[in-house]
């Protein structure tokens, strides 16, 4: 088999998926003898191997040679992504609701014994809401591939989307120039404006967490009764409780100050929002350096001791699990606290990393 | 991108406009692949394979061109024509593209007069 008859054939390999591929590289074929010919005839020696290696090196790889042929380079092009993504959303919160509304019910009609069966019970739920996640994007991908490939552009303008206001509309191309008002967009929210709910919010929870770590510490416990039913922060106001074990252990608490300045500047923040009602530099600032300050005290509780007080001792003191299970929940959460912590700063790196970067190349504050 | 890589991109699509009038003006004649290729080249058009033959295969999905496959020589080749509605279309092209010159002359001598 000659260099230009496997060329061809790699090609072809790369095509199978695309309409007419056998004429494609029959039409090759006849193009690279073409150009071998040529090339022969205006060098003067015989179209030999080195002459072949030396076109298919020019013609290019079977990768860029059958990719100019793909009339599909994406899974999902442009012109039906936006109502992809849009879908992908609504179906995916559809799920998680579901699969809570779900969980919470068969955990109200079918109370667990244990705190175990009750983890075991959230655990499977949001496992079975990770597979109705995959099989949900995944079946969407499908359609819209399928889609992208069988409906002609003319037929289906989904590049055509706009944001009217708050809704997403449709708009077909040929009444697109006459519905659209430009006027819609003063109707959008600017980038950087706030909505007055959230520095309010956000005071109150800041307060309320400022209260319960600095003077009601006895909220942040697991309370459970001699019944094995386990409470987190309300036991003391219900009967019959039986015992508690801390949340916290003291080397939690030894960087509560440093928490404290954190949270007073989450304050002033929140303050300063509510007076200007938009992101300025001056906010980006004392936002990016809370956030450094939190990721410091993330590390400093990742590299102390452990910061939770629910031991194996603990729960297997409470009587309602054996000290196998007491360990196997200590353990599991010895190691999902690490992970937690380090997600957190994950997320505060990207988070200031965002906002720095569009304070550089926007030259306008960012939301952090 | 170096400057180089941006000026060639840029230049690479200035000619990609020109190229479907230039193909079709040309399969006036029946043409197979690489002898258009020539004829382009020989016109002064330098068009890359990659881009010549989907864009031919494109033309014909939408009828502005017909192929057939003909034995002349050793070798089976695909020759292309222009289809009736292709011509058609033709002057409208040329019209449309005798407008975009006269407009990119008086922009550009303009900005001459300007310098």
């Amino acid at each position: 088999m000659r260099l230009i008859d496997r060329y061809v054939n790699e090609v072809g390999k790369r095509l199978v998926l695309v309409k007419g591929h056998a004429d494609i590289e029959k039409e090759l074929h006849s193009t690279l003898e073409d150009m071998l010919e040529d090339r022969a005839q205006k060098a003067g020696r015989p179209a030999d191997e080195a002459l072949e290696i030396e076109l298919l090196k020019e013609y290019g790889t079977p990768d860029k040679v059958a990719q100019t042929y793909n009339p599909h380079p994406y899974l999902i092009g442009p012109r039906m992504f936006p109502v992809f993504v849009l879908l992908v959303k609504i179906v995916l919160a559809a799920i998680a609701l579901g699969f809570v509304i779900a969980t919470t019910m068969q955990i109200i009609t079918h109370p667990p014994a244990t705190i175990m069966e009750l983890l075991k019970l959230i655990g499977q739920g949001l496992l079975n809401m990770l597979s109705g996640f995959i099989a949900g994007f995944g079946n969407l991908a499908l359609i819209f591939a399928l889609l992208e490939r069988t409906t002609p552009a003319s037929e289906l303008e989904f590049g055509a989307l706009h944001k009217v206001g708050s809704k997403f509309t449709v708009l077909h191309t040929a009444d697109e120039g006459e519905r659209w008002d430009p006027q819609t967009l003063m109707k959008e929210p600017e980038p950087q404006a706030v909505k007055m709910w959230e520095p309010i919010l956000a005071i109150v929870f800041t307060l309320f967490v400022i209260v319960v770590f600095n003077f009601n510490r006895q909220w942040l416990s697991l309370d459970y009764t001699a019944q094995g039913i386990w409470f987190v922060g309300v036991g003391n106001f219900i009967s019959g409780k039986t015992g508690s074990i801390p949340l916290f252990s003291e080397a939690f608490f030894r960087w509560l100050p440093l928490m404290n300045v954190t949270w007073l500047a989450e304050i002033v923040l929140n303050g300063m929002l509510l007076r200007s009602m938009r992101w300025n530099i001056s906010t980006s600032l004392i936002s990016i350096g809370t956030k450094i300050l939190q990721i410091l005290i993330n590390l400093l509780l990742l590299s102390g001791p452990f910061i939770l007080g629910i031991t194996a001792d603990a729960l297997a003191a409470s009587k309602l699990m054996n000290m196998d299970t007491a360990q196997t929940v200590s353990t599991a959460l010895r190691t999902a606290m690490p992970i937690v912590l380090g997600l957190g700063i994950f997320g505060k790196v990207i988070d200031i990393g965002q906002a720095g970067y569009k304070m550089i190349t926007q030259d306008r504050p960012a939301k952090v | 991108m170096t400057n180089t890589e941006n000026f060639e991109t840029i230049s690479l699509e200035l000619r990609r406009g020109v190229i479907v009038l230039a193909v079709l003006s040309l399969l006036g004649e029946e043409q197979y692949g690489y002898s258009l290729l020539k004829l382009l080249s020989d016109q002064g058009l330098e068009v890359d394979q990659g881009t010549l033959y989907p864009l031919l295969r494109r033309l014909e999905g939408q009828g502005w061109l017909r192929s057939v496959w003909k034995i002349e020589t050793a070798r089976p080749r695909r020759y292309y024509v222009i289809s009736p509605l292709g011509r058609k279309f033709l002057p409208d092209l040329k019209k449309e593209w005798n407008g975009i010159v006269s407009v990119m002359d008086r922009i550009l001598s303009d900005k001459k007069e300007r310098e």
